[in-house]
C-alpha cells in the first residue's frame, strides 16, 4: 500500500488540476454567454435574406421563357462528381467529444460519397491538422500570385485539404467569410465543383445541439437548409451540460425569438408589387451570394458557441470527477494513516508483553 | 409636414445585429445605381446597395445620423425601410490604414486578372469600397 506522503502529494495535485478545470469552465462559460448572444443577434439577418430571396423567387421568372432552363447558376442542381466541404471544428481541444462528433460526420459523409472528388476546407485549427494528416494538402502551383488568383496543381488523391483559414473563429469577420463564400461561389459557377456542403455544430441552447451536414450549394430552397445528417446529443450529454450550466449560472432555455424571427420573416415578402431598382435577375444574383455568406457566417457563430458549451460542459465534469477522485484519496490515506498507527501501537503493546 | 403620423419606421440589419431600429423623416440611401432619398409614403421597392452613406433623418430626437455601408439590400415600404448591409461603420470608425490594405489588394487583383471578367469586376468592387473608406477615414479624422 502506498505511503500517506505519496498520498498526500496525490491529493495535492489532483487539487491543483481541479482548480484549472474549474477557472477554464468559469471562462467557457462567460464566453459562452457572450456567443450566445451573438448568434442570437445574427438570425435576424440569415431570415430576411432567406425570406427576400424566396419571395423574389416566386415573383420574378427565374425559368427562361423559351428554354425552360433555370436562369440562375447557384440554383442549378447537377450530379455531384466534385464536392466542396467546408468543416467548422474548434481551433483548442479540452471540449469533450465536440471536434469528434463533427469529425465522425465527415468520415461517414466521406463514406457515403468514396466515389467522388471532395476538397476539404477547414476552419478550425483542429479540422485542419486532422484532415491534413489524414489526406494530405492539395497542391498549388507556385507562381507567386496572390491567394485568389492561384491555379490549382493537378489533384494527387480523390480527398484533398484545398483550404485553411487559420485564426478566422478566434476573430470572425465577415468579410473573411464573404471571401471564403465569393471562393466557392465562383468554383460552383465555373463548374468546378458540383455542390458544397457545410459541416458543423448547430446550437439552439445548451442542452439543444446537433451536428448537421448541410447542403449550402446548389440552393435549392432558401430558408429551408436541406441537411443531409444530422446527429443530436444523447440523454446523458444533454444531462451533463444541463448540470454544467446550471452550476455556471448560464442558462439552458433557448432566448424567445419567435417574435423578432416572424418580424424578419416578413423582409421583402409585402403583398405588392415592388419597383426593382436593378433589374430582378441581378438583385437575385446580389441576394445569393450574401446568402451563401450569411450561411457560412452563421454556421460559425453557432459553432464557436457551441465549443463553448462543449467546453464548459467538458470541464463541469472533470471538476466533478476530480472532487470524487480527491474524497476518495482522502479516504483512502486515512486508512492508511490508521493502519500505520495500529500497527505501531501492536508493536508497542506486544513489545512490553514480551518483557 | 412634419407631424407624428408621417415618420419610417427604420431597421438597419447586419449579420452581427440590428444595429438601429427606431423611426425617422426621411432615410437617404447609397444604392447601387445612385443616390435615393425615402420619404412616408413612398412606393414599395427592393434595391440592391452600393458603398455610402446611409442617412437617416430625425432619428429618435436627433437631428441626422449617419453610417457607412458597403454593399446590401434595402426594402422600402410605403411605412417602413429596413437596410440589410454586411458591413457598417459609423462616422470616425473607419480604419484607415485596414482601408488602405483593402485598396492595395484590390489593385493587386487588378493587375493580375488577366483576361477574366469576373476578377475585374471584384476587384473593382474592392478598389472603390476602399477608396469610398478612405475618404470617410480622412474626413473623421
Amino acid at each position: 500500500m502506498a505511503n500517506v506522503l505519496d498520498l498526500r502529494r496525490r491529493i495535492r495535485s489532483v487539487k491543483n488540476t481541479r482548480q484549472i478545470t474549474k477557472a477554464m469552465k468559469m471562462i467557457s462559460a462567460a464566453k459562452l454567454r457572450r456567443a450566445q448572444e451573438r448568434a442570437v443577434a445574427s438570425r435576424p439577418y440569415a431570415a430576411m435574406l432567406a425570406s427576400v430571396i424566396g419571395s423574389l423567387m416566386r415573383r420574378v421568372e427565374i425559368y427562361g421563357p423559351r428554354t425552360g432552363e433555370l436562369r440562375h447558376p447557384l440554383l442549378l442542381s447537377r450530379a455531384e462528381k466534385k464536392i466542396a466541404l467546408v468543416v467548422v471544428t474548434g481551433d483548442k481541444g479540452f471540449a469533450g467529444a465536440f471536434n469528434g462528433n463533427i469529425f465522425k460526420a465527415v468520415l461517414r459523409f466521406l463514406a457515403d460519397k468514396s466515389d467522388k472528388e471532395i476538397d476539404i476546407l477547414a476552419v478550425g485549427r483542429k479540422g485542419r491538422d486532422l484532415f491534413r494528416r489524414r489526406y494530405g494538402a492539395a497542391k498549388f502551383v507556385a507562381d507567386g500570385a496572390p491567394p485568389q488568383a492561384r491555379r490549382r496543381a493537378e489533384r494527387a488523391a480523390p480527398i484533398e485539404v484545398s483550404g485553411d483559414f487559420p485564426g478566422l473563429l478566434d476573430q470572425l469577420s465577415i468579410e473573411r467569410v464573404a471571401e471564403m463564400s465569393r471562393e466557392i461561389v465562383r468554383a460552383y459557377s465555373h463548374l468546378e465543383i458540383d455542390a458544397a456542403y457545410l459541416v458543423y455544430n448547430e446550437f439552439k441552447s445548451v442542452i439543444s445541439q446537433r451536428v448537421v451536414v448541410e447542403r449550402v450549394l446548389p440552393i435549392i430552397e432558401p430558408g429551408r437548409p436541406e441537411i443531409a445528417q444530422a446527429r443530436g446529443m444523447e440523454l446523458e450529454e444533454r444531462q451533463r451540460a444541463g448540470r454544467a450550466a446550471m452550476t455556471s449560472g448560464v442558462s439552458v432555455r433557448e432566448p424567445d425569438t419567435e417574435e423578432a424571427e416572424a418580424e424578419a420573416r416578413k423582409f421583402g415578402t409585402a403583398e405588392v408589387d415592388y419597383i426593382y431598382e436593378q433589374p430582378p435577375p441581378e438583385l437575385l444574383d446580389g441576394l445569393l451570394r450574401q446568402y451563401v455568406t450569411s450561411q457560412l457566417y452563421h454556421a460559425m457563430v453557432e459553432s464557436v458557441a457551441a465549443e463553448h458549451a462543449a467546453r464548459m460542459t467538458a470541464m463541469d465534469s472533470a471538476t466533478n470527477n476530480a472532487s470524487e477522485m480527491i474524497d476518495l484519496l482522502t479516504l483512502t490515506m486515512n486508512r492508511v494513516r490508521q493502519a500505520a498507527i495500529t500497527k505501531e501501537i501492536i508493536e508497542i503493546v506486544s513489545g512490553a508483553a514480551a518483557l | 409636414m412634419a407631424d407624428a403620423d408621417n415618420r419610417l419606421k427604420v431597421r438597419l440589419v447586419t449579420p452581427d445585429r440590428i444595429l438601429v431600429d427606431g423611426e425617422a423623416f426621411a432615410v437617404e440611401l447609397p444604392s447601387r445605381s445612385g443616390c435615393l432619398e425615402v420619404l412616408y409614403g413612398h412606393a414599395p421597392l427592393l434595391a440592391e446597395l452600393g458603398v455610402g452613406w446611409v442617412k437617416l433623418r430625425g432619428l429618435s430626437g436627433q437631428d441626422s445620423q449617419e453610417y457607412l455601408v458597403a454593399w446590401g439590400f434595402v426594402e422600402v415600404l410605403p411605412d417602413r425601410v429596413t437596410i440589410l448591409t454586411p458591413t457598417v461603420d459609423k462616422p470616425g470608425e473607419t480604419d484607415h490604414a485596414e482601408a488602405e490594405s483593402r485598396l492595395e489588394s484590390g489593385r493587386k487583383l487588378w493587375n493580375e486578372a488577366g483576361e477574366d471578367p469576373a476578377k475585374y469586376e471584384e476587384a473593382n468592387a474592392i478598389i472603390h469600397e476602399a477608396e469610398v473608406k478612405l475618404e470617410a477615414a480622412g474626413r473623421g479624422a
